[in-house]
């Protein structure tokens, strides 16, 4: 009870907080400040934002929950250690180098900071879809390909439900690092809320900066928040208690 | 019926996990594989369902080779209970007991109905139970459920390995007896794994004893096994009880004398052996009056029991088929 109450809280507190970064952002700007952290501008960057953390975290899961899948397969596994190893050895390194190295082949935009992204986002998807998988009981798998379900069916109807919440978990971590990398696509030109970081360092404007630098902040929270309460709805732990409900 | 043709299995090198099977189950009984880990009992068990490919041999089921077979659909024809049970955490217990029947495209309506039906039949409240999760079930209804889920669309053969391995004692009498109770009345042919000798004895129709290294040992009924072991590792895994054991597979009526006096400790005729000594080594009488249907038949004494013990049938010792192979020669050539 208390924790739906927090649940449904969240939000609320997420959007007063913003509300009280722009009020703050607007109140006593300057000339120079003020189109900078107009509201307009601020959506748009937001806007940018959002379509950049979406568009990578969208790639990631769309490459890494089948990769995953194909790497937990029995007769893919020697090959899924190798893929996961090369995934991490590549988590390792700086998500600026990463954008560094996009930009060299696809050159400014938005198609550039979504690479660069996605590249970072892919490894916590595929490891905790390979642990996911892997975490399923395999008495539970044996029993369900004994009663003659086909392997496509074992994947759908016991592995990935049961794998889920792990995978979950994945893709909220990845999306809520997407949030925060997504502050490094100025760089490579592509906007978002980085844009209003560089330009209160450039400028040594610290509302600029400290605006920029909260709203991103409020924005990874909310995502975690989104994603948590997918999961409650999607996972096996609402139906239990659902089902318990009924009796 | 089912049977194993001189099959072999083999991981890598070293001894073979199972040694040339050689076995015939005949239709609705039970065939309880049994013996210390390492026999290789489950692995004959797989076969069947095609878990395990031989890597020499072959496995019939009513005379068809069960390799020339499309594994899903044999095993829908196959009930499957594992000893860690593998309910489906994510499914509440309908669900699970309802697998094969919707992967057969059952409506609805009859699904409802059988899974209701079975709940009943494996003594579980269907209203209660229906829409319970496995995790909110103790052991012994996670088993019944097994249980159900493996008879859902009716096969006339189920697979059990080690199905009363993962609870209580008391438990385990129960479901044992419970599982005599559906066997008598459905009549399954049932392939049992377990490495428990009294859960063998008291299920099995016959025994196939294993050693280690997948070699069987000994094919036969309980009598024959406890009555006439085929080896020393038999007998030693019977163990030094045997004598005692084959008194629960006698019963007091067995063992009548003329009648007695009819007052001091008396036990009913279907009442075993085993429960006549106890009555009468815990009294003072030199015999125990047997009633039937309460009236005196007569009465078990000591010499009688012994008498009983030496009359009774201990059956030929009958190492597997190989006899029998040998005759009817369908079995030898082909695909080894």
């Amino acid at each position: 009870m208390r924790r739906a109450v927090g649940r449904w809280l969240t939000p609320l507190v997420l959007l007063a907080a913003a509300a009280g970064v722009v009020a703050w952002a607007h109140h006593g700007a300057d000339a120079a400040e003020a189109g900078v952290l107009a509201t307009a501008n601020l959506a748009r960057r937001l806007r940018e934002h959002v379509g950049l953390c979406a568009a990578s975290t969208v790639l990631a899961v769309v490459a890494a929950v089948p990769a995953g899948v194909a790497a937990s397969r029995p007769r893919w596994r020697r090959l899924g250690a190798g893929v996961l190893f090369v995934a991490n050895v590549g988590q390792s390194v700086p998500t600026i180098a990463v954008l560094a190295l996009a930009f060299s082949v696809t050159g400014i935009g938005f198609r550039t900071a979504v690479i660069g992204l996605w590249a970072y986002s892919v490894l916590p998807v595929l490891r905790n879809t390979v642990a996911g998988l892997g975490g399923v009981d395999p008495a539970v798998v044996e029993a369900a390909r004994g009663m003659g379900l086909s392997p496509a069916q074992v994947l759908r109807r016991v592995e990935l439900p049961l794998a889920w919440p792990v995978i979950l978990a994945g893709i909220r971590t990845a999306a809520v690092v997407n949030v925060g990398t997504a502050a490094l696509a100025t760089f490579v030109g592509a906007g978002g809320l980085g844009d209003l970081i560089t330009v209160g360092l450039d400028n040594q404007r610290d509302r600029i900066l400290y605006t920029g630098a909260a709203l991103t902040a409020l924005l990874a929270l909310a995502v975690d928040w989104a994603l948590a309460v997918a999961a409650d709805l999607t996972g096996p732990s609402r139906g239990n208690r659902r089902s318990s409900a009924r009796i | 019926m089912i049977r194993w043709e001189e099959a072999t299995k083999r991981y890598g090198a070293g001894p073979p996990a199972l040694d040339g099977l050689s076995l015939e189950v005949p239709a609705g009984e039970t065939c309880v594989l049994v013996g210390p880990s390492g026999g290789g009992k489950t692995t004959a068990l797989k076969m069947v369902n095609r878990l395990v490919e031989p890597t020499s041999g072959r496995v019939l089921i009513d005379g068809a080779d069960v390799a020339g077979a499309d594994p899903v659909t044999l095993r829908r024809g196959i009930g499957y209970v594992i000893q860690q049970v593998g309910l489906f955490p994510h499914l509440d217990v309908a669900a699970n007991v309802a697998t094969v029947p919707r992967l057969l495209g059952w409506d609805r309506r009859r699904i409802g109905a059988r899974v209701d039906e079975l709940l009943d039949l494996v003594g579980l409240d269907a209203a209660t139970y229906r829409h319970r999760r496995p995790d909110e079930l103790s052991g012994g209804q996670r088993q019944r459920v097994g249980v159900a889920r493996a008879l859902a669309a009716d096969p006339p053969i189920l697979l059990m390995d080690e199905p009363f391995g993962a609870v209580d004692p008391v438990t385990r009498a129960r479901l044992q007896d419970e599982f005599l109770r559906l066997q008598r009345a459905l009549r399954r042919t049932v392939v049992l794994v377990t490495h428990d000798i009294d859960e063998a004895l008291r299920l099995g129709d016959r025994l196939a004893v294993l050693a280690a290294g997948g070699r069987l040992e000994q094919y036969g009924t309980p009598a024959e096994v406890l009555g006439r072991p085929a080896t020393d590792f038999v007998a030693g895994f019977v163990g030094a009880g045997r004598t005692l054991r084959r008194l629960d597979l006698l019963s007091a009526a067995d063992a009548l004398v003329a009648p007695g006096a009819g007052d001091g400790p008396s036990v009913d005729a279907a009442a075993s052996l085993t429960e006549a000594l106890s009555a009468l080594l815990t009294s003072d009488a030199a015999l125990v009056t047997v009633r039937r249907d309460g009236a005196p038949a007569g009465a078990v004494t000591l010499d009688s029991i012994r008498a009983a013990l030496r009359r009774a049938p201990e059956g030929e010792a009958q190492p597997g088929l190989e006899h029998e192979g040998a005759a009817d020669g369908d079995g030898e050539g082909g695909d080894r």
